[in-house]
């Protein structure tokens, strides 16, 4: 048995899934103060039907980093930037403490400049003073040469003992300094309540006596082990949206072009699959206006619900991006968007009496009738979803391409269908596809997809491999792994294959995912000659291999 | 404020051969370097994804023998098409200005293309001017070509048009390829002083060409007023280009953008490409994006290596002298050129393809009409590659033709139709915006 739980802003889902069937259901309100205890309530109402001995995994996915990347709650922090030249100091605004050390890398991973002893004592000095006791330290082309960046860290380390200090290399190995930093900052913000919550959990996981293993959802809709978790707390942000497309490629199984709408109390979340894979952020993760190089599923939230309040004013009627409490339909009293599908489609949600009257009383103050109160509740939702739809994919068709084959077979796309998740989408949903001219997909588990998308995601790993047969340096990410080829001479695309494979067996082994390993595929091939005079110098290689976002070996499909 | 468009095209698959200049590797250290310094994820920039130039685009500006599919690859649509896409969204306000950052280059290619002429098969600038006025009605145009080999393709295809301005500065013809571009060369007789060349010395350094481009080039746009400022923008100026020998340097190159200030930049040449490449397109784009440059340089850079020469700085003044002297006469001469009775002023030219190895034998028609620039009337010989010969006739009315002048070169098409002296004729009438061609052996009419 599989159990999923979902933190969201509003409720914490929990599925337990065995067999191809959801056995059991809960949802609690989500204490934003405490997301463990959430967490662990909704654990053990679901373990009261099942005992823990079945559960063969659990997948969290948390809020706990994003909330804390949100609230701006964290203690204070330094980056320590060595940009070399280029950009000016001020495009790097990304804390009130960053200090800027000299020294320079290039693309080649040459080394330009060396740090300046005397600088680098004097910003630990600055650092101690103010008292902060966090650093994150990023180098410009440092994923090339991490040798500036770990001898910096090194000299904090021992001279300034108090200090805890990470490293740009370390985070990502993919080119862009400023996402590089940022991520690297962001991960120093969250590292400590990280460890704390996974300390937490990992305690009372043990205490219910649970043995099965234990994921954590990450942004890229693929899972990691708790354990594995703590060194890399950003990959935990965006989650929610994470397991809601998985939820969705989970419940739909097939190879179409789809919009994923997780439609909950106040907030829609648009994702788009294509080719049945989901779409991912070309930028990375944006976190607080920042791009960050956390590999996120390009997911559009737009603030709309089926909670969102409904407020009239005489000849006209707004929907407000807050809510004041469920649907009328449902008891709370104050029109909702639900309700106003509720009426105009006689869908039969909840009371519909109560959502009439809710209604009535508002086109009242709107002096409108009903009836054209609703159609403008339906046509502002409507309008404002398919707008962020098509804009959604005017962007995806809009990103760059660098090879003339990319340019040439320019992707093309229909959409097939709309898939809804959540409570909301039951009423919104068929209307929206009818307006769009594309098939509806709501399925059974729809309120629940979510948590039934973390239960069945299964790991994810994604490794790049850099290589230089001139200068005789690899470089490796995840990790900021390097070293020196000593067949650089004879190197090769099937011998840059194979490494980049190596590697990926390598961590997949550390990370408990090795059976998926066998399912990796390359997703990048770049190999240049380089050419000095009218000879070749040597060659470049840049090479990915992944294992991809998918589901676990055991999940084969929901029952219909 | 707007932001800047950048385009980045580095055609990562395409190269003349795998040892050519133009080859893959070109624009990869461009890449590392823009996208670790990130400078696209800035709110001063916005990215632009590539388009495709449509055949009509090309026809618009060259007579392809004897075809377009035989002069050009897929990259050439895609770089043309980059530049299309970039002038659309300055025309339609989306952005202050545009870098379009692509490759296969353009500015060494004629109106008539056998092949491939300094690594450029169709000028990717001129099919821009020339879109640009067909779809938003832009008139005149400035191009500064800012490569260090002379621009001779939009040259000569400007040659004759009064609402263009052609300034080049280069190193000088007698020393670096394609071996034109000197002071004499003004524009044809109803276009003089509208193509202006700098032929400088060897070396010259940032102070000489900033004091060009301050006392030269700044003062003639002053003048011109043109529409558009398109910078035909070659990086091989800069001190390490393997190809060239001048010491231009990131910085010049940035302080000369930012004064320029180009609506549209469109890479040409540029071949140092670890050396150069990534700090100069940095220096673009962050001249044209109004970033603040001055933590910018290459990482060889030394600039007391860099004094320019009091002999050389004299030299240019007086090239500066009289070319704004010979800008300014510029309706005069015309004037004069005009009173004549020749209908045709006629010029015979050769034309050699380095890269291709073709000799072109071209005889060029101006009409000399007095109420317009007048249009051109070329025959044009030549062996390409693959042994084939061509005799061909193309008819080139441009946009700001007269009525009777559209009309005579029209009679022309239709008089020379069946006419087996040449193997195609080709008719070029961008007022009306149509472009056709005959193969006179099988006797077939193509009309785009
Ligand atoms: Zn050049
Ligand atoms: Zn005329």
């Amino acid at each position: 048995m599989l159990i999923g739980i979902d933190v969201g802003g509003t409720y914490t889902d929990g599925v337990v899934f065995d067999r191809g069937e959801v056995i059991a259901t809960t949802k609690v309100p989500t204490d934003d103060k405490d997301i463990k205890a959430s967490v662990l309530q909704v654990l053990d109402r679901l373990l009261e039907q099942h005992p823990a001995d079945d559960i063969s995994r659990i997948v969290l996915s948390t809020t706990v980093v994003t909330n804390l990347l949100a609230t701006g709650s964290w203690e204070r922090t330094a980056v320590v930037l060595i940009p070399g030249y280029g950009l000016p100091a001020d495009a790097y605004g990304i804390s009130e403490d960053t200090f800027f050390l000299k020294g320079g890398i290039d693309f080649r991973g040459r080394e330009l400049e060396p740090l300046d002893q005397a600088e680098l004592e004097q910003t630990g000095r600055q650092i101690r003073s103010a008292g902060i006791k966090r650093v994150a330290v990023a180098a410009k082309f440092s994923n090339r040469n991490d040798s500036l960046e770990t001898k910096a860290a090194a000299y904090i380390k021992d001279n300034f003992p108090e200090m805890e200090v990470f490293l740009g290399s370390k985070i990502s190995g993919k080119l862009n300094f400023p996402r590089r930093a940022v991520t690297t900052y962001y991960t120093a913000l969250t590292s400590r309540e990280w460890n704390s919550f996974v300390d937490a959990i990992e305690e009372a996981l043990a205490e219910r006596g649970l043995q099965g293993e234990v994921h954590i959802l990450k942004a890229d809709g693929g899972t990691l082990l708790l354990d594995a978790s703590r060194s890399l707390p950003c990959e935990t942000v965006f989650s929610g949206p994470a397991a809601s497309t998985m939820g969705a490629l989970a419940i739909s199984s097939d190879k179409s072009n789809a919009v994923v709408l997780d439609i909950g109390g106040t907030t829609t979340d648009i994702a788009l699959i294509i080719d049945g894979s989901p779409l991912y952020a070309s930028k990375g993760a944006s976190i607080n206006h920042r791009y960050t190089h956390i590999n996120a599923f390009a997911v559009r939230s737009i603030a709309l619900g089926g909670d969102s309040s409904l407020t009239a004013s005489p000849g006209r009627v707004e929907v407000e991006s807050f809510r004041r409490g469920v649907a009328a339909c449902f008891g709370g009293g104050a029109a909702t968007v639900t309700d106003a599908f509720n009426c105009k489609f006689n869908l039969n949600i909840g009371d519909p009496r109560l959502s009439a009257g809710a209604l009535r009383e508002l086109a009242g103050q709107a002096g409108m009738e009903p009836e054209e109160l609703e159609a403008a509740v339906v046509d502002t939702v409507i309008g404002r979803l398919r707008d962020s739809i098509q804009n959604m994919f005017k962007e995806w068709e809009n990103e760059p391409a660098y090879k003339v084959w990319e340019v040439i077979h320019k992707r093309k796309f229909t959409l097939d269908k709309i898939i809804g998740i959540g409570a909301a989408s039951r009423a919104i949903v068929p209307e929206l596809a009818r307006v769009m001219k594309i098939e509806p997909y709501i399925h059974r588990y729809a309120d629940v997809a979510n948590a039934l998308g973390a239960a069945v995601a299964r790991p994810t790993l994604s490794v790049s491999l850099h290589v230089d047969t001139q200068t005789r340096q690899y470089n490796l990410d995840p990790g900021g792994v390097k070293g020196s080829l000593d067949n650089a001479g004879k190197f090769q695309m099937e011998d840059a294959r194979q490494m980049a494979r190596r590697y990926l067996e390598k961590i997949g082994a550390e990370r408990g995912m090795k059976s998926y390993v066998e399912e990796s595929g390359f997703f990048m091939e770049e190999q240049f000659n380089m050419i000095r005079g009218w000879d070749s110098s040597g060659k470049l290689f840049d090479v990915g291999i992944q294992v991809a976002p998918g589901f676990i070996e055991e999940f084969k499909g929901v029952k219909a | 404020m707007k932001p800047s468009g950048i385009l980045f095209f580095p055609a990562f698959d395409w190269a003349i051969t795998p040892t050519h200049p133009e080859r893959e590797e070109r624009l990869l250290y461009t890449r590392d370097q823009i996208f670790e310094e990130g400078i696209m994820d800035l709110p001063q920039v916005k990215e632009y994804q590539p388009g495709l130039a449509a055949p009509k685009d090309i026809a618009r500006v060259h007579f392809c023998v004897p075809d377009i599919p035989a002069q050009i690859t897929e990259a050439h649509l895609v770089s043309a098409g980059s530049a299309l896409v970039l002038a659309d969204a300055f025309m339609q306000g989306e952005i202050k200005n545009g870098f379009a950052i692509i490759r296969p280059p353009g500015h060494h290619s004629m109106s008539v293309s056998h092949g491939n002429r300094g690594f450029c098969n169709i000028n990717n600038e001129a099919i821009m001017i020339e879109y640009l006025r067909r779809k938003y009605g832009a008139r005149r145009v400035a191009i500064v070509d800012t490569d260090v080999h002379h621009g001779d393709g939009t040259q000569e295809i400007y040659y004759n048009d009064p609402d263009v301005l052609f300034i080049s500065f280069h190193q000088d013809g007698r020393t670096l390829y394609p071996g034109s571009g000197f002071m004499e060369e003004l524009g044809g007789p109803l276009a003089h002083g509208t193509t202006i060349n700098l032929p400088l010395a060897p070396r010259t350094t940032d102070t000489g060409i900033l004091y060009a481009l301050d006392t030269l080039i700044m003062p003639l746009l002053e003048e011109f007023k043109p529409d558009l400022i398109i910078n035909s923008a070659g990086q091989d100026n800069h001190y390490s280009d393997p190809l060239a020998d001048m010491r231009f340097s990131a910085q010049g190159y940035a302080q000369l953008n930012a004064r320029l200030s180009p609506d549209i930049a469109v890479l040409e040449g540029g071949y140092s490409v670890e050396t150069a490449l990534p700090y100069v397109n940095m220096a673009l784009i962050m001249a044209m994006a109004g970033i603040d440059f001055s933590n910018l340089r290459e990482p060889d850079y030394v600039p007391e290596r860099m004094k320019e020469s009091a002999g050389n700085l004299e030299y240019i003044k007086k090239m500066v002298k009289q070319q704004l002297a010979a800008f300014r006469q510029r309706e005069e001469v015309i004037a004069r050129n005009r009173k004549t009775d020749q209908h045709f002023h006629s010029r015979h030219k050769q034309i050699f393809y380095d890269t291709d190895y073709i000799h072109e034998e071209q005889s060029v028609k101006l009409r000399l009409c007095p109420d317009c620039a007048g249009f051109r009337l070329i025959e044009s010989t030549a062996q390409h590659r693959n042994g084939q010969y061509y005799r061909v006739y193309c008819i080139s009315i441009p946009i700001n033709a007269c009525p009777a002048c559209q009309a005579e070169a029209r009679s022309y098409y239709g008089d020379l139709s069946g006419n087996s002296r040449y193997d195609f004729i080709y008719l070029q009438d961008r007022i009306d915006d149509e472009y056709r061609s005959i193969d006179t052996g099988k006797d077939l009419e193509k009309v785009l």
